[in-house]
């Protein structure tokens, strides 16, 4: 957790009071690097909800949301016929991904790239630490990934003696600050600027202004000495095209290029479902995934990468490595949450979230936040985690109607309640027996009569089902009922 | 509705006038912060960027760039250009006041330019700088990414193709864009006919 550098302004990343989380559960927190172990045991979703609704600096930082919210919404809505198109690509792709994994493995190849599949986070860590070994390397340049998050990476080369640094502002900021990201696309969307210049600050030793133009030219300088030190590169992929064996990368601050243009070696780390068919797919899909990441029709940098360097041109890197990591994906094929693999990552779906919008991703306590890691988080550990993410959703299923690839989130967060087992369990099966009784006594005029005067009684308030009457009113019963009333001003007749 | 990958989706910019192609290319350009001008000659734009780049002293050029004679123009008015086979390529290239470079192509909707990666036109020229001139042919104008990446994908790929739209740019400040945060603050889009 980060120090608190003004008591006047608590940090909005610690969404937790020290008393609700265990110091146990929180590893590598004395160092800054990317990310801790994704699940905190012993404080669930609620709690951390209540906790960022009452945390008043993130509130203000939340609002800035709004901003971003505008922009994606306009822009995203000028193309709706693009999602169909979209949609479409997306689900020929899952139809046979192990063929179109192997076809660009192939493509690949032919291309001096070398491949390499990891089945777990752990395969993955291993194979990227392997290489990074082999190289000699000291200094690894990390471009903003999910996918890098999903396997610890940081943390996995700051183990092994590396030095890791972030170099998209936002996520540099976040790891300075020893957190993890709070949105996929704007990492430190949970900081004010006062708080970001205290994190910068600290790093540099000197005293920054509160200036964007100060701060952004201090951390150019700087990471500008990291990029030319570096000797690996470190990017994800937001998609691979089979049919050239081309990687595209998006960015907007040109660190994605930095960190595919110095460093002698770059490693793409590659979530299966990012291979899409064909190359001009992607006149398709990338509009569609910046309208909706950021409102821009295209971010100012698409870089598309088709080998290392080669004969002759002048930088670039010497080898070029691509991981394809599964981590359970491939389990979701054929099963009704494949569509979740259609996902491109844009983060529409965490700006319209009305749950999102309040408590910020850091309460969700897992790498994926928001309504798509409402959904991933328990599917990709095989409900081991975030069990309990899926029952924090009003069910508006706005998510659903902002997903630029038309998944059915609302649904899968539903189905989810189902079937992951969770702590709510023998909640729900206490909730089954109560209506179960309540059908039956209100089939009866007697039982009917019996119930509302325990009601009257009761106020409203159920015995064994305080979890559920916490966040809903039942409706106060009158003090006369009107069967009463009728039996004493009419004597005699029935109602 | 078109629900097959490789269908072409019927996209009224397609048929659109060069003219009023090459209108909206310079106004989304401008919008996004880029500084355009032309259609101009090319000697019109050697003596533009010439007259930029004397601002500085080191300056990169790269060997895509549609301009017979460019490199000497520069060195004439007693430039240094840094070589792409100096061994101390990227870090002296941090000192050049400014990268030039040629594009291969570029697309209206949406507006960006593509450079591509081949020897003696560095993928660092259009990003180490703290600005960057474009020299862009009119008849290398296509209306769409979708019809842009289709003739792509069909020729032979560089190992890097760079789409620039803009400057650097970065949004994580609060979510209020501030430019020039690792690449080039300043783009310069020279158009010659």
């Amino acid at each position: 957790m980060t120090d608190v550098v003004d008591p006047s302004s608590p940090d909005p990343a610690s969404t937790q009071p020290a008393s609700t989380q265990p110091a146990s559960t929180q590893p590598a927190s004395s160092r800054a690097g990317t990310g801790h172990a994704i699940t905190t045991p012993g404080v669930d979703f609620h709690d951390r909800t209540a906790n960022a609704v009452a945390n008043p600096v993130l509130q203000q930082a939340l609002h800035n949301l709004d901003r971003r919210l505008r922009t994606a919404g306009t822009a995203a809505a000028a193309h709706p016929e693009w999602k169909d198109r979209a949609a479409a690509i997306r689900r020929e792709t899952l139809l046979d991904l192990d063929g179109w994994l192997d076809r660009l493995d192939r493509t690949l190849t032919a291309r001096g790239v070398h491949v390499h599949r990891a089945s777990t986070p752990e395969d993955a860590r291993r194979i990227i630490v392997d290489l990074a070994r082999a190289c000699g390397a000291r200094t690894v340049v990390k471009s903003k990934s999910m996918a890098t998050e999903e396997i610890d990476l940081g943390n996995a080369l700051e183990d092994a003696g590396l030095t890791s640094v972030e170099t998209d502002l936002g996520e540099y900021i976040v790891q300075l600050a020893g957190e993890r990201p709070s949105h996929m696309i704007t990492p430190a969307i949970h900081k004010t600027l006062p708080q970001i210049r205290d994190v910068l600050a600290r790093e540099a030793g000197t005293d920054l202004a509160v200036d964007r133009e100060a701060l952004t030219a201090w951390a150019r300088e700087r990471l500008r000495g990291e990029f030319l030190r570096a000797d690996i590169g470190i990017t994800g992929v937001n998609f691979a095209a089979a049919d050239t064996g081309t990687l595209v990368l998006v960015t907007n601050e040109g660190n994605g290029r930095f960190c595919t243009t110095l460093p002698r070696v770059h490693i793409a780390v590659m979530p299966v479902e990012k291979v899409i068919p064909r190359l001009a797919d992607v006149g398709f899909l990338l509009p569609l995934l910046t309208t909706h990441a950021t409102g821009q029709a295209l971010s100012n940098y698409v870089t598309m990468i088709s080998g290392p360097r080669r004969a002759g041109e002048t930088d670039g890197p010497d080898e070029l490595h691509v991981v394809f990591l599964d981590n359970r994906r491939r389990t979701l094929l054929g099963t009704k949450y494949e569509e979740m693999l259609a996902c491109i990552r844009c983060g529409a779906c965490l700006n319209v979230c009305p749950v999102y919008r309040n408590v910020s991703g850091h309460a969700y306590d897992s790498v994926y936040s928001g309504p798509m890691g409402k959904v991933l988080t328990p599917l990709l550990s095989g409900g081991a985690e975030g069990a309990d993410l899926p029952y924090g959703s009003t069910l508006c299923h706005a998510c659903s109607d902002a997903c630029p690839v038309k998944i059915p989130l609302g649904d899968m967060i539903l189905a989810l309640r189902a079937d992951v087992p969770d702590a709510h369990t023998s909640e729900r099966r206490r909730r089954r027996l109560f209506w179960s009784l309540f059908a039956r006594a209100w089939s009866t005029p007697r039982g009917y009569r019996i119930t509302t005067a325990l009601g009257r009684v009761s106020r409203g308030r159920v015995p064994g089902l305080r979890a559920w009457t916490a966040t809903r009113e039942l409706p106060r019963p009158a003090r006369e009922p009107f069967r009463d009333r009728w039996a004493k001003e009419h004597p005699g007749e029935r109602p | 509705m078109t629900n097959s990958g490789t269908d072409p989706i019927t996209d009224p910019f397609t048929d659109a006038p060069i003219d009023s192609l090459l209108e909206t290319l310079i106004g989304s350009l401008r919008a996004n912060t880029c500084a355009v001008s032309g259609p101009m000659s090319a000697e019109e734009a050697r003596a533009a960027i010439v007259e930029r780049a004397s601002l500085h002293t080191l300056v990169a050029c790269n060997g895509d760039v549609p301009i017979p004679g460019m490199v000497d123009a520069l060195v004439a008015r007693g430039l240094e250009v840094l070589a792409c086979d100096d061994p101390g390529w990227s870090t002296r290239l941090a000192d050049a006041g400014v990268g030039i470079t040629g594009a291969r192509l570029a697309v209206v909707h949406p507006a960006a330019i593509a450079l591509a990666a081949a020897p003696g036109s560095p993928r660092a020229t259009s990003l180490v700088p703290p600005e960057h001139i474009c020299v862009l042919r009119v008849a290398d104008i296509i209306p769409t990414l979708a019809e842009a990446m289709l003739s792509i994908a069909a020729g032979e790929m560089p190992s890097a193709l760079t789409w620039i739209g803009g400057p650097s740019r970065t949004g994580d400040l609060e979510m209020i864009t501030t430019l020039g945060v690792h690449g080039p603050r300043a783009v310069e889009v020279l158009l010659i006919a």
